[in-house]
């Protein structure tokens, strides 16, 4: 009888272990995260819309209904990157997500200039060299500096009503997202 | 020492099974580590980030979640009424009160997991800020429910558990010095067709 105590106890004290490595390894080894998600939905540098509307189902898990979402992934080890999207919508937001899913940067129209939307991510590196001289057609970018190497960039646009949706959609599917030569 | 053997193998599997279970358990509860409160309205400032609980990073890895940034909105879920009770899509709600500053909000009734309902109507289960009406007061009252109904109006339709999703956009209370005074609409039944 002491000896069944004894293991239930040993048992509930391995318990408390597994549960913490086990919680501590999800990040780790979960294959369901947003970035294997957009892996297996597209590319690299390439714009993908996030919610449903677009037709089969959505690839990222709460989008608010009254939005419309599209993300690309980057590798900053291959340089810095640029999203750009042209035309106007009622409102706008952008994330910078790591590769696990963190933000860690984010902003809206209001932040832009002439709520236009033009972003580069770029290391600290690579921040020192574009500083030291900086290119033309760079002047009006929101520069977003990322200790980071692969990451998330997602755009939010909202869609008041039913009739915003052909321009709502086109804005995000002129939305571009390309390594910055430099 | 078939004994010892069974024994070890009892501590094992409670070990292993109550480990990973709880783990399980844990991620599924929609309250938890990390949330805040404010009367039925739960919200988490901290998914999603590099602050956040492991509990929220398991569950931001798990399910995919791309949380919002805090220059982008902050959301609140609800999943009881004022009286305790849980939300069903076979009720009827009542939601009123005022709603804390944000250049817009918007509401929609979830499901399980926390997508908008399907209503199989051209009419979706949500409202946003710049379509409701408003009291003299600056407050807005919502019916909920699967019948018209005059003022605002959120359609549901179904049966089963469902969730009440609030965001607000560029607001001032997703900075985490806004939270302490922030209040909510209330949520109350209004009635049942069961």
């Amino acid at each position: 009888m002491r000896r069944l105590l004894h293991a239930i106890l040993l048992g509930l004290l391995g318990a408390g272990i597994v549960h913490i490595v086990v919680l501590l390894l999800v990040p780790e080894f979960t294959e369901r995260d947003a970035w294997s998600r957009l892996a297996m939905a597209s590319d690299l540098y390439k714009m993908t819309r996030l919610d449903a509307e677009a037709g089969g189902a959505p690839v990222v898990k709460s989008v608010d209904p009254l939005f419309y979402a599209a993300a690309c992934r980057f590798d900053l080890a291959e340089g810095m990157v640029r999203i750009k999207a042209p035309g106007s919508v009622p409102f706008w937001s952008v994330s910078v997500y790591d590769r696990n899913g963190h933000n860690f940067y984010s902003f809206n129209d209001h932040t832009a200039t002439g709520n236009k939307l033009d972003t580069v991510v770029l290391t600290p590196a690579q921040m020192i060299d574009v500083r030291r001289e900086l290119p033309e057609d760079l002047q009006g970018a929101i520069f977003v500096e990322a200790p980071i190497e692969e990451g998330i960039f997602v755009i939010r646009a909202f869609v008041p009503d039913d009739s915003w949706k052909p321009t709502v959609e086109q804005f995000l599917d002129q939305s571009s997202c390309e390594l910055q030569d430099y | 020492m078939l004994k010892t053997a069974f024994f070890t193998l009892l501590s094992l599997a409670i070990a292993i099974g109550g480990g990973g279970g709880s783990v399980w358990y844990a991620l599924q509860a929609q309250s938890g580590v990390g949330a805040i409160s404010i009367g039925q309205w739960t919200a988490f400032p901290e998914i999603g980030t590099q602050d956040a609980d492991p509990y929220s990073k398991a569950r931001v890895a798990r399910e995919g979640v791309l949380a919002l940034g805090k220059a982008e909105g902050l959301s609140f879920i609800a999943e009881r009424d004022a009286a305790g009770d849980e939300l069903q899509r076979q009720c009827d709600y009542k939601i009123e009160g005022s709603f804390p500053t944000a250049r817009f909000w918007t509401l929609y009734a979830a499901d399980q997991s926390l997508g908008v309902v399907d209503t199989g109507k051209p009419r979706l289960a949500a409202l946003q800020s710049y379509q409701v009406l408003r009291q003299p007061d600056n407050s807005v009252i919502i019916a909920v429910g699967n019948r018209p109904a005059p003022g605002n109006w959120l359609l549901t339709e179904g049966f089963g558990r469902m969730y009440f999703v609030l965001t607000f956009y560029d607001t001032p209370i997703a900075s985490s010095t806004g939270l302490s005074d922030v209040t909510l609409p209330r949520i109350v039944k209004a009635g049942c067709n069961a």
